[in-house]
C-alpha cells in the first residue's frame, strides 16, 4: 500500500512538471498555430541562467528565477519578430525554423556552458514523511506547489484577463480581430514571448530536481509533444489532463510492468489517442 | 589580367604551402561522442590528446614528422560512430584510429575497422565482444567488463561481506554486458542479488527506488552512464535508500565531474566508484608526468579519468608508428602485438591467444574508490587502499 502511494503521489507530481513543461508549447500552437521545437532549449537556457546567475554571480535564487524568466521572455519575443514573423500563413516554415533554431540553440548551449550537467541551488533540500509510510523530497514537493500556481495563474489570464480575450479572439478569427482593432503582430510577439517564459519557468523550477544538460533539451521537447498531442493541440484544460496521464502512466507502468520500458507506455495511449481520436482528448475536431 | 596572374599565384602557392605542409604531419584519428548524453567524455578527450601530442612532439614526433589528430564526433550513437570512422578512413586516410568510450558505438566502429583494414586502439569501451570477435585490426587497451566484474566489482562485495546484492542497469550494451557478468559471479559466490533495468535516458527514478528500498539491500551495483547517475544518486538518498545501502558507479568518471558535488550535494557522501587514477596512486613514472603536465596546461587536477585513458592510446599508435617505420596497416599490427610501451597505468602488452576477450586486450589495473569527507579513499584493492571503506546508517 505504502509503495502504491509512493508511485500515485510521485505520477502526480511528474504529472503537473509533464504540463508545465507543455503548457508553453500548447499555447503558441493554440494562439499562433506554430510548432516551437526550440522549447526544450528554451528551458534548458532559463536552467543555466538560473545556475549562473545564482552560482556565479551569487544573486539569491529567489531573484535569479524570475530574471531567467525574463531573459528567456525577451528571447522568445526577439525570435518572433526576426525569425516567426516573416513565415506566418506557411506552418511548414515556422516548423523548419524552429527545428533549426533547436539545433543552433542546443550547439550554443554546449559551447557556452560546456557539456557537464548542471543544477542550481535548491531552496528546500532533504524530504518529507508522509504518515511514516514514504519519503519525498522536499524540492519536488515545492516545485509541485509552484507549478500548480503557474498553471493557475495562466488560465487566469488567458480566460479572464483582456490580452486572454485578445489573444482567443485571435486565434479564432485572425482577421475578424485585426478589424475590430486588436494589433495582432503586438499579439502574436507577447504570445510566443509568454511560451518562451513558460518554458524558462518550467527550466528554473525543474532543473533544482533534474540538473540541466545542453542536450537534454531533446527529451523535454518530446515530452511536450506528447502531452500536447494527447490533450489536444491547443487546449490548455488537455494540456494538464496529457501531462497528468503521462506521469502516473508512467510511474505505474514502470512499478507494475517493467521499469525498462517507462516511456512506452506514454506512447502506447499516444497511439491510441492518434488511432480512436487524433484530434486529442480535450482539442476541437476539424 | 594583372589580377588573374595573381590570383594564379596565389592559388600554386597555398597548393604547394599545403603540399609542403601535409609532408611534416601525420595524422591520426580519433572517435568518440563530443555532443550527446556524454558529450563531457568529448571534453576529457580532448585534454587528453593535447597533453600527448605536446609530450609525442615535443620528443621529435613520429617518423621525423608532427602528430595531428582528426577528432570525429560519434554524439555516442552507433550509426553516426559507424560513419564517424568511414569518414577517417576514406576521406583522411588515417593510418590507426583511437579512442571511444560507449561499447554500443565501438561495436559498430569495430565491423567498419575491419572492412577497411584500419588498426583501431579503443580506450574506454568495455564490452567483452568487441574483443572477443578476434578482429585482426582491433586492439584495446582499456577496461573489459569482464575483467571489471571479475577482478574489481565482485571481490570487493566478496570482501566486504554484503549479504544482499542490487544491480541497477542501464539498458545499454555496456549495462547488459556488465550486470549479466555480475549475475554469474554473484550466482557462483551464492549472494542473494536483484536486478532492475532502467531506462538509458531516464531522470526520475523514484519509481526504481521504492522497488529497490522494498529488497533491502546492503549494496547497490549502479551501472548507470552520465547525468542519470547524478540523478539517482541525489534521489536515492532521498527516499532513504542509501547512505544505508551504499552505491557503486560501476563506470566511474560521472562521480568525478566538477559537476557532481553541486548535483548530488550531501547524497555524495560514501558513494563509491570505479576508477583507474587516484592523486596518490601512481603506477608509473609517465603517470606522474602526465599529472604534472596537465596541471602545468589546465591549471587544476586532472578528474576524469577518461583523459588519461585517451593520453595513453594515442601514445600506443605513435610507438607503434615509430617501431613499424611505416604507416602501412599490416606493419602497424604487427608493431602493435609487439608492444612493450610504459604508459601511466603499466606495461601495455596485448593479448595474442585466439579464442576470447583476451585477444588483443591489455587490462589496466582499477581501483573502487569512496568519497569520505569530499575527499577521495581508495578502498579496493587492498594493496592500493588508501583508507577502510565507511559503511552507511
Amino acid at each position: 500500500m505504502a509503495e502504491f502511494l509512493m508511485y500515485l503521489t510521485n505520477g502526480l507530481v511528474m504529472g503537473v512538471i509533464n504540463a508545465i513543461s507543455a503548457i508553453g508549447v500548447s499555447l503558441v500552437v493554440g494562439i499562433m498555430r506554430v510548432i516551437n521545437f526550440a522549447h526544450g532549449e528554451l528551458y534548458i537556457f532559463a536552467g543555466y541562467f538560473s545556475y549562473h546567475l545564482s552560482l556565479t554571480l551569487g544573486l539569491s535564487p529567489i531573484l535569479a528565477m524570475p530574471l531567467s524568466v525574463i531573459f528567456v521572455f525577451l528571447m522568445g519575443v526577439l525570435m518572433e519578430r526576426f525569425l516567426i514573423r516573416p513565415t506566418y500563413g506557411d506552418e511548414m516554415y515556422s516548423l523548419i525554423i524552429t527545428f533549426v533554431l533547436s539545433i543552433i540553440l542546443q550547439n550554443s548551449a554546449l559551447l557556452i556552458f560546456g557539456p557537464y550537467p548542471n543544477k542550481p541551488p535548491t531552496l528546500i533540500s532533504g524530504a518529507t514523511s508522509f504518515f511514516g509510510l514514504f519519503h519525498y523530497g522536499n524540492q519536488r514537493l515545492f516545485s509541485f506547489i509552484i507549478s500548480i500556481a503557474i498553471l493557475l495563474s495562466v488560465f487566469y489570464l488567458i480566460k479572464r484577463t483582456w490580452f486572454g480575450k485578445s489573444v482567443r479572439a485571435i486565434s479564432q478569427d485572425r482577421e475578424m480581430a485585426s478589424l475590430m482593432g486588436i494589433d495582432h503582430l503586438k499579439v502574436n510577439m507577447l504570445s510566443f514571448g509568454l511560451g518562451a517564459a513558460l518554458a524558462g519557468a518550467a527550466g528554473v523550477i525543474i532543473a533544482p530536481i533534474f540538473p540541466v544538460t545542453p542536450t537534454g533539451s531533446s527529451a523535454i521537447s518530446l515530452t511536450a509533444f506528447v502531452v500536447v498531442v494527447l490533450g489536444g493541440m491547443g487546449s490548455l484544460k488537455g494540456c494538464v489532463v496529457g501531462g497528468l496521464i503521462l506521469g502516473i502512466l508512467e510511474n505505474l507502468g514502470a512499478a507494475y510492468i517493467s521499469t525498462m520500458y517507462r516511456h512506452i507506455f506514454g506512447f502506447i495511449i499516444l497511439i491510441l489517442v492518434l488511432v480512436f481520436r487524433p484530434w486529442g482528448l480535450f482539442g476541437q475536431r476539424t | 589580367m594583372r589580377r588573374v596572374v595573381f590570383l594564379v599565384v596565389l592559388v600554386v602557392s597555398f597548393i604547394i604551402g599545403s603540399l609542403a605542409f601535409a609532408q611534416e604531419t601525420i595524422k591520426i584519428g580519433v572517435v568518440g561522442p563530443r555532443t550527446g548524453p556524454a558529450a563531457a567524455t568529448g571534453k576529457a578527450f580532448e585534454e587528453g590528446i593535447a597533453i600527448a601530442l605536446d609530450h609525442i612532439n615535443a620528443k621529435g614526433g613520429v617518423l621525423g614528422k608532427k602528430l595531428e589528430v582528426v577528432f570525429e564526433d560519434t554524439g555516442g550513437v552507433p550509426e553516426k560512430a559507424a560513419s564517424a570512422f568511414e569518414k577517417l578512413a576514406t576521406r583522411d586516410r588515417v593510418p590507426i584510429v583511437v579512442g571511444e568510450s560507449h561499447s554500443s558505438s565501438a561495436l559498430a566502429e569495430i565491423e567498419v575497422a575491419n572492412r577497411y583494414k584500419v588498426p583501431f586502439i579503443i580506450c574506454e569501451a568495455w564490452h567483452d565482444d568487441i574483443t572477443k570477435k578476434n578482429y585482426r585490426w582491433v586492439f584495446r587497451a582499456g577496461p573489459v567488463n569482464s575483467g571489471v566484474v571479475d577482478f574489481y566489482i565482485a571481490p570487493f562485495v566478496k570482501e566486504h561481506g554484503f549479504k544482499k546484492v542490487a544491480i541497477v542497469r542501464e539498458n545499454s550494451d555496456w549495462g547488459v554486458g556488465i550486470a549479466e557478468r555480475t549475475e554469474f559471479n554473484m550466482k557462483n559466490f551464492g549472494l542473494p542479488f536483484v536486478t532492475l533495468k532502467v531506462e538509458r535516458e531516464s531522470k526520475d527514478f523514484y519509481t526504481e527506488l521504492t522497488k529497490l528500498k522494498g529488497e533491502n539491500p546492503d549494496i547497490i551495483l549502479a551501472y548507470i552512464y552520465g547525468t542519470g547517475l547524478h540523478f539517482f544518486v541525489a534521489q536515492a538518498h532521498e527516499v532513504g535508500v542509501s547512505p544505508k545501502a551504499l552505491i557503486l558507479d560501476g563506470a566511474g568518471p560521472p562521480s568525478l565531474w566538477d559537476s557532481f558535488w553541486k548535483n548530488v550535494g550531501k547524497a555524495g557522501e560514501l558513494e563509491l566508484f570505479m576508477s583507474s587514477m587516484h592523486e596518490k596512486v601512481h603506477l608509473t613514472p609517465t603517470s606522474r608526468k602526465f599529472w604534472e603536465d596537465y596541471k602545468k596546461k589546465f591549471g587544476k587536477d586532472p578528474s576524469d579519468y577518461k583523459t588519461r585513458s585517451i593520453y595513453n592510446v594515442v601514445l600506443i599508435a605513435a610507438d607503434a608508428i615509430n617501431r613499424a617505420r611505416s604507416t602501412t596497416n599490416e606493419a602497424l599490427v604487427e608493431a602493435l602485438e609487439k608492444t612493450n610501451l610504459e604508459v601511466t597505468t603499466g606495461i601495455v602488452k596485448f593479448g595474442l591467444k585466439l579464442g576470447s576477450y583476451e585477444y588483443h586486450q591489455w587490462m589496466p589495473p582499477m581501483l573502487v574508490v569512496q568519497w569520505q569527507d569530499q575527499k577521495q579513499v581508495v578502498v579496493f584493492p587492498k594493496e592500493a587502499a588508501t583508507g577502510g571503506l565507511k559503511r552507511g546508517r
